[in-house]
């Protein structure tokens, strides 16, 4: 195991390679497959592992840049990635973050930063996982209630084809995501959301792709993809920031980029074999696990929170390849069958 | 006002004789603070410097002397990397990936 040790001048540590693949390619599945970014599993991953903690963040940032470079191209050929709704909720995000930040430092001169923001990022992983939850059991009511009746699944309106209707111009079709709305609406749902991952002091994808869905009525899929171009913006963003401030270990990311990008496209490619219900509910099960985690780390059990995480992170990475295994063996045999039978035809 | 001035220099060395011992207490209360002051919390590094010493020519010694020269071309470096890394491997990956005989064209967004 020695031969994998790898010294990162940086850092200032020795670290091993196997584990710098194995954190990126386990974060590559997961941010692929979800349309984040994954730095509550490589923070706290590193972290256990010896990676001081600015180092740990500003080096994640950087890697988490180049692999969603990875998962877009990918996501951009299933024709996921909507340019133009990105670039409207990169508007507002940015904004937001600005004024997140402020509020973080008014915050903290009032003496309630540590607090209040503690209690938030609970309460907001709790409830997003547990609407998300909710919606995958509706889904799943109506379905079986309308295979008993035989009728067609009935939906009604939902909150977002509600906020579509709102007409303040600019009108906006958004191609991809097939739907047309005001401009304010993308770039309002990103300010909110830039506003809270900044005081939660996160990049905010597991925050924007429930919003893409819930709130500007994006398929799963193309919310997945955007999602995923907006990270691959602000990862940019952070590993220059923190690369000037001496917090970025390059080596190590360049290692962890490496896994990432076998694990992006093995997580990217997965979506074609999976329903967007099920992409939802799987997202709501990681949501619970992150909400535990940031529970046990306050509760002062720090080494069971990263350990927690990073096993979960595991497990749902081994969950994605065996849908993707899975489906592929699907598609050959499908294929095969169907080249038989037209090889039958012809006879 | 001259001749305050000539009985305060006529009574000069008495003065200075009667204000050097509260004179020294005073100096060393001052000092004294001063030392104090200077302890509690250790300072913490006003600059980080990648440790190049025991470390062989290659990538890492290259990188670690680009971070100890300078930050903004370090951090240029770092994202330049990154998105270079980024479109290589994942064109390279997609390539692969189409090899396995899977279809990797457009998506139906079904729910």
């Amino acid at each position: 195991m020695d031969m994998f040790q790898v010294y990162l001048p940086i850092a200032g540590i020795q670290f091993n390679i196997l584990l710098l693949l194995l954190i990126g390619f386990t974060v590559g599945v997961c941010g692929g497959f979800f349309g984040i970014g994954g730095a509550w599993i490589v923070t706290p991953a590193l972290n256990i592992f010896g990676f001081p903690m600015p180092y740990a963040i500003g080096t994640d940032l950087a890697h988490m840049g180049g692999k969603s470079i990875v998962s877009t191209i990918r996501h951009g050929k299933f024709g996921n990635v909507d340019v133009r709704l990105a670039v409207a909720m990169i508007i507002g995000t940015t904004t937001g973050m600005e004024l997140g930040a402020r509020l973080v430092m008014h915050l903290e001169q009032l003496g309630l930063a540590e607090s209040v923001i503690r209690k938030i990022y609970v309460v907001f992983l709790f409830l997003i996982g547990s609407y998300v939850l909710y919606d995958y059991l509706s889904h799943i009511f109506r379905q079986r209630k309308a295979a008993e009746s035989g009728a067609a699944v009935y939906t009604g309106e939902t909150f977002a084809q509600k906020l579509q209707r709102v007409r303040i111009p600019p009108m906006i079709h958004f191609k991809s995501s097939k739907i047309t709305c005001s401009l304010w609406l993308p770039v309002g749902v990103g300010f909110v959301t830039g506003v809270v991952a900044s005081v939660l002091g996160v990049g905010g994808g597991f925050i924007r792709m429930p919003a893409l869905i819930y709130l500007i009525g994006c398929p799963t899929l193309v919310a997945v993809g955007t999602d995923l171009f907006e990270v691959m913006i602000t990862g940019a963003y952070g590993a220059f920031t923190y690369g000037i401030k001496g917090r970025v270990d390059l080596l190590a990311a360049m290692w962890m980029l490496v896994g990432a990008a076998v694990g992006a496209q093995m997580g990217t490619v997965a979506v074609k074999y999976v329903r967007g219900y099920s992409i939802r509910l799987l997202f709501a099960v990681t949501i619970f696990i992150a909400c535990s985690s940031v529970v046990m780390k306050q509760l002062k059990y720090q080494t069971a929170s990263s350990v927690l995480i990073l096993s979960a992170g595991i497990v749902i990475s081994g969950v994605i390849i065996g849908w993707l295994v899975q489906g592929i063996i699907k598609e050959r045999a499908s294929r095969q069958a169907r080249s038989w039978a037209a090889f039958k035809k012809e006879d | 006002m001259k001749q305050r001035l000539q009985r305060l220099l006529r009574k000069s060395p008495t003065i200075w004789q009667k204000l050097r011992v509260p004179g020294w207490a005073t100096a060393l209360v001052l000092i004294a603070g001063q030392a104090l002051a200077a302890g509690g919390k250790p300072a913490t590094k006003l600059i980080n410097v990648a440790d190049t010493r025991a470390m062989d020519p290659g990538l890492s010694r290259w990188i670690a002397e680009a971070y100890n020269d300078n930050l903004w071309l370090y951090a240029l470096l770092v994202v330049v990397t990154m998105a270079l890394m980024g479109s290589i491997l994942g064109f390279g990956f997609d390539h692969l990936v189409g090899l396995l005989g899977i279809d990797l064209g457009k998506l139906e967004h079904h729910e």
